[in-house]
């Protein structure tokens, strides 16, 4: 990963008022929310209904 | 009474253990079919990191930092660790968010859901501790500010972050042997239990569901298994819904079959 990004400097940050928080631990968190909305959305494969179970 | 048929504590323990969880409630063959949903995916993959991180942990604490920190093969296991961490937070969250929405404490699993927070809130030291026991530059700085926040909590004497091997203590056996227990304890209530069910739809949303629903993931209502109506908060009311065609042949009154679970 540290040759594909510049990792050799401080981190980024996101400041809004009071909040502050690396833009690492922005993405993830994003990412978590996303997965979570694909997850409840996204239609579940299922078994053909001609297969006996 | 024969002394061959005195009933014994260890005979006691068996039957009690059978009785409180019967093997067909503990290795089920059938699920229900609400389960297919991928919001059920996350604690079978937060179960599968937690397998991963205990492997190549203890691959790392049999090798050693010298052979993490300085060989190829020792950043690969010290990478497949780290990251099989950054996999079971982010798993077990989505996981703790879907069954927060679906008030999964219902129907007597609050003991379930204990487990699963108390789980959780175990790992995070586990982690810290993990973070202070790599033996570089990076655990000295996290260690130096981390016990900054032990001394103000008043932790500080007896949970010292610069104390390298009260960390490392920690970090490979309490704390691991703490969330594995957790997690053991937390899926064998999820076996007597069952998992929640959805919500019951009820109010204008729920005329529709009487005509057959093509839907993939039918109704709790018609899919309900017998083994586990007895924890069941939902009511089963059938006969608003005819069976769905596919319903017939199967198990369980429309359960499915354990695959994916």
């Amino acid at each position: 990963m540290a040759a594909i990004f510049n990792l050799n400097h401080p981190a980024h940050t996101v400041h809004w008022h009071f909040f502050t928080m690396s833009v690492s631990n922005v993405i993830v968190i994003v990412l978590m929310l996303v997965v979570f909305a694909v997850a409840i959305l996204a239609p579940f494969p299922r078994r053909g209904r001609g297969e006996p179970t | 009474m024969s002394a061959t048929t005195k009933r014994s504590w260890t005979a006691g323990l068996r039957e009690r253990a059978v009785r409180a969880l019967p093997p067909e409630k503990l290795l089920p063959d059938s699920q229900p079919s609400y389960m297919s949903s991928w919001i059920y995916i996350f604690g079978v993959l937060t179960l599968t990191s937690l397998v991963v991180i205990i492997a190549s942990g203890s691959i790392l604490s049999l090798k050693g930092p010298g052979w993490w920190h300085f060989t190829g093969i020792g950043h690969f296991f010290n990478s497949i660790h780290m990251w099989s961490v950054e996999l079971f937070f982010f798993f077990m969250v989505i996981h703790l968010w879907g069954k927060y929405w679906m008030a999964a404490w219902r129907g007597r699993r609050a003991r379930v859901w204990m487990t699963g927070a108390v789980a959780f809130v175990v790992a995070v030291p586990c982690a810290l501790t993990g973070y202070v026991s790599q033996q570089n530059f990076d655990a000295q700085w996290i260690s130096t500010q981390a016990k900054d926040a032990m001394n103000a909590a008043g932790v500080g004497s007896f949970f010292n972050l610069m104390n390298f091997g009260q960390m490392y203590s920690y970090h490979v056996f309490l704390l691991p042997l703490a969330v594995v227990g957790m997690v053991a304890t937390h899926i064998l209530l999820v076996r007597k239990h069952g998992i929640v069910p959805p919500f019951k739809l009820s109010g204008p949303t729920a005329a529709p569901a009487a005509a057959p629903a093509p839907d993939p993931v039918p109704l709790p209502a018609t899919t309900s298994p017998a083994p586990r109506s007895g924890h069941e908060p939902v009511p089963v009311p059938t006969p608003a819904i005819p069976p769905s065609p596919a319903s017939g042949p199967e198990r369980n009154g429309g359960s499915k079959r354990n695959g994916a679970s």
